[in-house]
């Protein structure tokens, strides 16, 4: 496999330009769940506005009372008083009556609306709480399958870039923030709007007067919350950059614990742990001061506006000109102007945040992979197996120097074409750029005279058996491991193919056989057992064309014997591409490619090229490793020896 | 490997979001770490109760706003304010309104000065007392032998360790202050409405119970709720592992649309989990707030209709307007310390839980410690010493029977046998990751259990099958041998065993930073750099397990090279896989089964024709042919070795 080159890109860090833009087109993907966005969203403006008719409905309660109890007590006067009281209050005495009357009616009714006003404004919430969650998991859940889809189709060249833990980030934490600021941040958003703009018309409409008076405060907030929003920012992203350096301490601690308990070094990483607990720990307090202060002003300014309330407010009454009741629902939708401001600095957080997070998503989905079907391009008819490379030129995309340099050759069908070589000569690349995963940067890859760049991805690969000393086994089960590259296999071929792996044995052995679970969730097979595996999934795919590379993990002698003998009955037939480790394997090859520094510097067979290349035969002493010769009789004799 | 004694913490381990078990104890345990920060919470205590009471005496003076000057009654009692009586001039009303909004302002200066200084105090002291606690914790792990680590993931036993302190951390920074704060609030609100009038304080908590069983079932679903939706998080977040991890093999057998597809369906699993967990906490906010307008309409109904009808509720005075007013803040009041209470209850539990956890890690017993009054082991001359050793993970069922063993200072010793023979076990004991069950292990005459652990392994060098490297610098990671090496003794050390060619070839040579565990190095190039930082720390006794993954040839030479120079003049003992180390060795143990069967020259071994005979035939046969490689192919003939 090439070399897998480090990337260590610093995350986060763009511009807030960009960053607001990739948002934007996170939010896009709003469209897709837009019927439950357009439940939450209309709950959510349902919600507000009851939320804004509460103070009418608490006046109406105030003002059932108060004028019930004026009346009362106007009323209560001597008869010749009670004309001159009315009059104070702008009331008839029959209007004082009719009030006295109907007061407790009217305070019942009030309390009565306001409790039902409160279970339907509930009700509104919840809708809008649950599908603003509903919404949001769903964009979570369209962002990760588009960059899984995505991950799956990059080519080699990306992921030798990009490292797994890093894409991973990417489909977990930068989604999850994303999707956090669309359930929540987004819903603030709306929800401030909402209530700022209808409370500062309702409260201009109630009283302009008194409206004025606490205007002037609005901007200031304003003001006062984008500067804490930025300044607190960086601070939040330190803490969680040296929260990241704790736990990888503690990680590495763990995870080595032999080591540092061998080389006796838990005073050193005791050290390094506290160094580190004590960086976070101050900028957790940085954080802490800055919040002490930030939070308690925003109180503050809210309550400010109260207070001036009061006093104006108050004079007015005092004077007659304003209602306690009305008072009162001034006060309240003075409330619903501050408390949406209070919101902004965490608004301002969660959007920077997220807006940093949708960039690297979309770094994902907007990467091009350098190798994909063109546009014409026609599927590959059964293979004959002729592979032919002309004067092919690859260079890794970071590197000058190239790794193939102008390379050409012709595999016949049938043909086992043996590569030899030092590491980095350019084998592996070779076998990598048969199945396309990377295209060269100049020349041609030829098979049976198609150009594998016209042929549509799926009909070349489908068509190529790859086996490679490390396989990767995926979770699930033998079956479905063997059956990898054909899903639809039968049992039977399925078994087959593990019988001429010398697979079916093994397998068999344990207590569920072809259903025993493997992969990072179930049973732990040894190297060798992969690769018997592996040599069976090549075998049921019965391909034309083979790329393996004959080296077998260390196994015992009777196992290692058996590998051997399926990779043999693999390669029959087929034109085949291996990496040699093997004598046997050399001298059965119907072509030898000695390569060195990404140039074929030899080629032949073995008799020709013992004769006629010192390079050859230095590598065929120094690299090669003889085949385990033996017999049936022996094979018995080394098994009984193992039993025993 | 090691099935350890008690399995005590391996429950707690599994415990996920759980109800605190033994809360009592766990409360004690935090309250420990805040001993010392005893002055801190004392001030967060007072500040709180000033921070309470300003909140409670405002809305008493807002209501006094209203029973002084805005309605003064005449010979009602419910203005304590002031004595300007009702029938003032208009200026006079004005001017006391304006000294009491005065007064207000202050009151809530006062009160932002005191909620900052709170809120900075408490997380102060927290934020000290869970560092603290890490610090402990990390010392702690640091103690356990390995046998504890034997039972446990590392990476399942860090996720806990984090996640813990992910939930203590938040409880500790504003979850407790506003959960105190706004029990101390709900307690005030409480005592100052039963002061004002007992009856409608009764009717304005009526609806209490409901909130509590409301926050309690909610909280509860919820809780289980998102225990599924996290598993369900974990399947997509192995999912995708895997996938992006064998993204290569998927592209080679054309697989990618099918494991699009179980993706699919892996994350649709996931969303339908987060979706139902967030039924439950999209329900509880809404469900409080109804049940406080409930309790406020309840409250002016009562009051109202008894102002109105200027007759008393149930034998108690009849109210004033003012009061009816008070308490309709007071029980909007009283709602919001219990929708935070309700909010914050769920953070709550999730840290007591964690501290236990963490408690439960840090009350593991560590079964390897210095006894009271262990030597110092004196430089070690390199006489190892086993007289009768017996090691037993579980009781009864010894890995180690009856071992005797001497290797005198310089030799090699050899330890061969198959998996599982107590190959591990025999090299655990020397430096003393486990103690014995019966027999004792003697360096230098010294009993390895009478001298202390540090003195013992810092003379020992230990080189593992499983090299360990840290995301440092090829040059750290050497020196991690001995950390007051030089640069150039590094070098030296590496040049020593042959590493330092590959190295020098690394983009930024000994400046290279290592990726994640080494990432980067092929497995052999890892072993030259762990065998560089054992002979850097140059011990006077070498523990050596030998790798069993296949390097490619050239390398493997440079290794053994190494290990050759390695082994020179120290007393050695190896888990042997290459046969160039046993041909060396001035002794091989056979061991089978917990006992040795074989013990001898490799010569004398394979003379004698029995177990070790068997066992090089079908292991070491093969390597035979990377010796001596011959012309046709054919491995050199085995009997030769023998002669």
């Amino acid at each position: 496999m090439p070399v897998s080159h480090t990337n260590r890109r610093a995350r986060g860090g763009r511009g807030g330009g960009a960053s607001f833009a990739s948002l934007g087109r996170a939010l896009g993907y709003l469209g897709r769940q837009r019927r439950s966005a357009l439940l939450a969203y209309g709950a959510l403006f349902v919600a507000s506005i009851a939320q804004l008719a509460v103070p009418q409905l608490t006046q109406n309660m105030i003002n059932a009372v108060t004028s019930g109890a004026i009346a009362n007590t106007i009323l209560a006067l001597p008869t010749f008083m009670q004309g001159v009281a009315a009059t104070q209050t702008g009331k008839t005495l029959d209007q004082l009556r009719l009030d006295q009357a109907n007061a407790e009616m009217l305070l019942i009714n009030a309390a009565l609306l306001i409790v039902a006003f409160a279970v339907m404004r509930g009700l509104f919430s919840f809708v809008q709480a649950y599908m603003a969650e509903k919404t949001s998991q769903g964009i979570a859940f369209d962002l990760r399958n588009e960059i899984f889809a995505k991950i799956q189709r990059l080519s080699f060249s990306y992921h030798d870039r990009n490292q797994t833990g890093q894409l991973m980030i990417r489909a977990t934490d930068d989604v999850e923030k994303v999707r956090m600021f669309i359930a929540q941040g987004l819903v603030m958003v709306a929800q401030t709007i909402i209530l700022l703009v209808c409370a500062l018309v309702l409260l201009l409409t109630t009283n302009w007067q008194l409206t004025l008076v606490v205007l002037p405060i609005l901007p200031i907030a304003l003001i006062l919350f984008m500067v804490f929003g930025s300044i607190a920012q960086p601070l939040f992203v330190q803490v969680q950059q040296r929260i990241s350096t704790l736990n990888t301490i503690l990680q590495e601690s763990l995870a080595g614990i032999r080591v540092v308990k061998a080389f006796t070094r838990e005073p050193y990483e005791q050290a390094r742990f506290n160094r580190s607990a004590d960086d976070l720990l101050t900028q957790q307090l940085k954080v802490t001061r800055t919040l002490s202060f930030l939070f308690p002003v925003v109180f503050l300014i809210a309550q400010v506006g109260q207070a001036a309330i009061l006093y104006f407010g108050g004079k007015q009454i005092i004077e007659g000109t304003l209602l306690l009741g009305e008072y009162q629902k001034f006060s309240m939708y003075l409330m619903y102007v501050f408390f949406p401001i209070g919101l902004l600095g965490f608004i301002i957080t969660m959007m920077a945040q997220a807006g940093a997070s949708a960039t690297r998503i979309f770094e994902i989905l907007d990467a091009k992979s350098d190798v994909s079907d063109a546009p014409d391009a026609v599927n590959l008819p059964p293979i004959e197996g002729r592979v032919e490379f002309r004067n092919v030129t690859f260079r890794y995309f970071n590197s000058s120097d190239p790794v193939l340099d102008d390379v050409s050759f012709i595999a016949e069908p049938g043909q086992t074409v043996a590569l030899l070589g030092a590491t980095g000569s350019g084998k592996t690349t070779i076998i990598n750029l048969i199945p396309r995963f990377y295209d060269p940067n100049a020349g041609t890859i030829l098979i049976d005279g198609h150009d594998i760049r016209h042929v549509t991805l799926e009909s070349l690969r489908s068509q190529i058996g790859i086996v490679l000393q490390e396989t990767t086994l995926f979770s699930g089960t033998i079956r479905d491991n063997i059956a990898f590259g054909r899903p639809d296999a039968s049992m039977d071929a399925i078994i087959a193919a593990a019988q001429a792996a010398a697979a079916h044995d093994f397998i068999m052995d344990f207590p569920q056989g072809y259903d025993t679970p493997v992969g990072e969730r179930g049973t732990t097979l040894s190297g060798g057992q992969k690769q018997r595996i592996a040599i069976a999934r090549a075998l049921l795919l019965d391909p034309r064309l083979l790329i393996l590379d004959d080296s077998t993990s260390s196994v015992d002698l009777v196992t290692e014997y058996r590998i051997q003998k399926a990779l043999d009955r693999l390669m029959k037939g087929r034109t085949s591409f291996v990496i040699a480790q093997r004598i046997s394997t050399v001298l059965n090859a119907d072509q030898i490619l000695v390569l060195d520094k990404g140039r074929i510097v030899a080629r032949g067979k073995h008799e020709e090229l013992m004769e006629n290349s010192a390079i050859y035969a230095e590598i065929y002493h120094s690299q090669l490793v003889g085949d385990t010769e033996l017999d049936a009789a022996e094979v018995e004799l080394a098994s009984a020896a193992q039993e025993a | 490997m090691f099935g350890g004694p008690g399995g005590g913490p391996r429950h707690l381990m599994q415990q996920d979001l759980s109800r605190p078990q033994n809360l009592g104890a766990t409360l004690a345990r935090f309250g420990h770490y805040f001993r010392p920060y005893l002055l801190a919470l004392l001030i967060v205590l007072v500040l709180m109760i000033v921070q309470a009471w300003t909140q409670v005496v405002t809305p008493d003076l807002t209501g006094q706003a209203v029973d002084c000057f805005l309605f003064p009654s005449q010979g009602s009692t419910s203005c304590w304010y002031t004595t300007l009586p009702p029938d003032a001039s208009l200026d006079a009303k004005i001017g006391g309104l304006a000294g009491l909004v005065g007064t207000l302002l202050l009151l809530y200066i006062g009160g932002a000065i005191t909620s900052g200084l709170m809120f900075y105090a408490m997380s102060w002291a927290g934020q000290h007392a869970l560092r603290k606690m890490r610090v402990d914790l990390f010392a702690h792990l640091h103690r356990l032998s390995l046998g504890f680590y034997a039972e446990r993931e590392a990476g399942d036993l860090m996720s806990r360790i984090t996640n813990d302190s992910e939930a203590i951390q938040q409880a500790f920074s504003n979850t407790l202050v506003e959960v105190l704060s706004s029990v101390l609030l709900l307690g005030w609100i409480v005592i100052k409405m039963l002061q004002t009038n007992l009856l409608y304080a009764l009717l304005s908590i009526i609806v209490l119970p409901l909130m509590i069983a409301a926050t309690v079932h909610f909280s509860g679903q919820a809780r289980r709720a998102f225990r599924k939706s996290r598993q369900q998080m974990g399947s997509v977040n192995a999912d995708l592992q895997e996938s992006i991890a064998g993204v290569r093999e998927a592209q080679a057998f054309s697989r990618e649309e099918e494991n699009i597809e179980q993706f699919r369906q892996t994350n649709a699993a996931n969303r339908d989990a987060a979706v139902r967990a967030a039924s439950f906490t999209s329900a509880l906010n809404p469900t409080l707030e109804a049940l406080g307008y409930l309790a406020l309409g309840i409250v002016v109904v009562a009051g109202g209709l008894s102002v109105l009808r200027n007759e008393p509720l149930l034998g108690t005075s009849v109210i004033s307007l003012g009061t009816v007013f008070a308490f309709m803040q007071y029980t909007q009041r009283f709602n919001q310390p219990i929708q935070r209470i309700a909010v914050m209850w769920t953070n709550v539990q999730n840290a007591i839980a964690g501290g236990e956890r963490i408690f439960g890690l840090l009350d593991q017993q560590p079964d390897i410690t210095d006894k009271p009054g262990a030597l110092e082991m004196p430089p070690i001359q390199g006489r190892v010493e086993f007289t009768n050793v017996r090691a037993e993970y579980k009781p009864g069922e010894p890995v180690l029977c009856d071992i005797n063993l001497t290797a005198e200072p310089g030799q090699t010793i050899a330890i061969v046998g198959p998996t599982g023979a107590g190959k591990t076990t025999i090299i655990n004991l020397i430096p003393r990751f486990y103690d014995v069950t019966a027999g004792a292990v003697k360096i230098d005459g010294f009993d390895v259990r009478d001298v202390t652990a540090a003195s013992l392994r810092s003379q020992i060098g230990i080189v593992l099958q499983d090299t360990f490297l840290f995301s440092d610098t090829v040059m750290n990671n050497i020196r991690y041998g001995r950390l007051d090496a030089s640069d150039e003794e590094v070098i030296a050390a590496a040049k020593l065993v042959s590493a330092d060619t590959f190295i020098e070839r690394l983009p930024d040579g000994y400046q290279t930073v290592l990726g994640e565990r080494g990432a980067g190095l092929s497995q052999g190039q890892r072993q030259l750099i762990a065998i560089a930082r054992a002979a850097l720390a140059n011990p006077r006794i070498l523990i050596l397990d030998e790798a069993t993954s296949s390097v490619d040839t050239r390398t493997e030479r440079l290794i053994q090279k190494a290990l050759e120079q390695l082994l020179r003049g120290r007393t050695s003992f190896v888990i042997a896989h290459r046969l160039s180390t046993i041909r060396n060795a001035s002794q091989v143990l056979m061991l089978v089964d917990g006992e040795i069967v074989e013990r001898g020259t490799h010569a004398e071994l394979l003379a004698r024709r029995g177990a070790y005979y068997n066992l090089y035939m079908s292991q070491f046969r093969r390597e035979e042919a990377v010796e001596t490689p011959s012309g046709n192919g054919k491995s050199a003939p085995v009997l030769q070795e023998a002669r």
